[in-house]
């Protein structure tokens, strides 16, 4: 199903005249009008809404969504180092994820057993 | 069989590497969704309930667009998209429970 509406965005904006160097960046074929450069720049929210739920209080954070987002950010952050070529932008997503999940995960080894303890009631 | 378990454990792609527990914590974000399921709505992060329903969206059409095709890639995300919209459902009920007995006891 390719409805061509990306693509049509694309042909309007490139008609601009847009210096050679900037012009190159937006037909990258990892360029950003494509899902290669948007998905992974996504992956920059999951950090960012770890870090807006560091106010929450430690009680209402989910122990097991914690533990799937350092795992996932710790691992890819290594396979981004192992593939070819070696993708930067991805290991460093990554790294800021893993590390955001773990401080949540400190924060719930914090809290008190008459609150519910590490795992929550 | 045994030759063979061996061979797969030992493959490039096999357990050993990390290009296998990549996509394995994936399916880590759906298995947590499903656990969380059964959790009291208020326990659910609405902001990041959104943003990872969202990530899988945008993940599965990278699956598909990828080369080579990444089947099970698209499929995690397609189950972790379907998950976390099933717990945004919750939180959204929850949210109108909690206004409806606001509401009902400014009345009273």
């Amino acid at each position: 199903m390719s409805l061509g509406i990306v693509q049509a965005i694309q042909n309007v904006v490139l008609t601009l005249p847009w210096p050679s160097g900037v012009r190159s960046l937006l037909v990258h074929p990892a360029g950003p009008f494509t899902i290669f450069f948007w998905a992974p720049t996504f992956k920059w929210m999951i950090t960012i809404a770890n870090i807006g739920d560091f106010s929450k209080p430690a009680e209402n954070i989910s122990a097991n969504q914690q533990i799937a987002i350092s795992a996932t950010g710790i691992i890819w952050a290594r396979y981004a180092t192992q593939i070819n070529p070696v993708n930067y932008n991805l290991m460093i997503v990554n790294m800021f994820m893993g590390l955001s999940g773990l401080y949540q995960l400190y924060r719930k080894s914090q809290v008190p057993k008459e609150k519910g303890g590490f795992w929550g009631k | 069989m045994t030759d063979k378990i061996i061979a797969l454990i030992n493959s490039p792609v096999g357990p050993k590497t990390c290009h296998f527990w990549g996509p394995v914590a994936n399916w880590g974000f759906v298995l947590a969704g499903i656990l969380d399921s059964n959790k009291p709505p208020e326990k659910i992060s609405g902001r990041m309930t959104t943003v990872l329903m969202f990530y899988s969206c945008l993940f599965m059409r990278f699956a598909l667009r990828v080369q080579p095709k990444n089947y099970l890639l698209f499929s995690c995300h397609l189950c972790n998209a379907s998950c976390q919209a099933y717990l945004l459902t919750r939180v959204f009920r929850a949210e109108q429970e909690r206004k409806a007995k606001a509401a009902a006891a400014g009345n009273q």
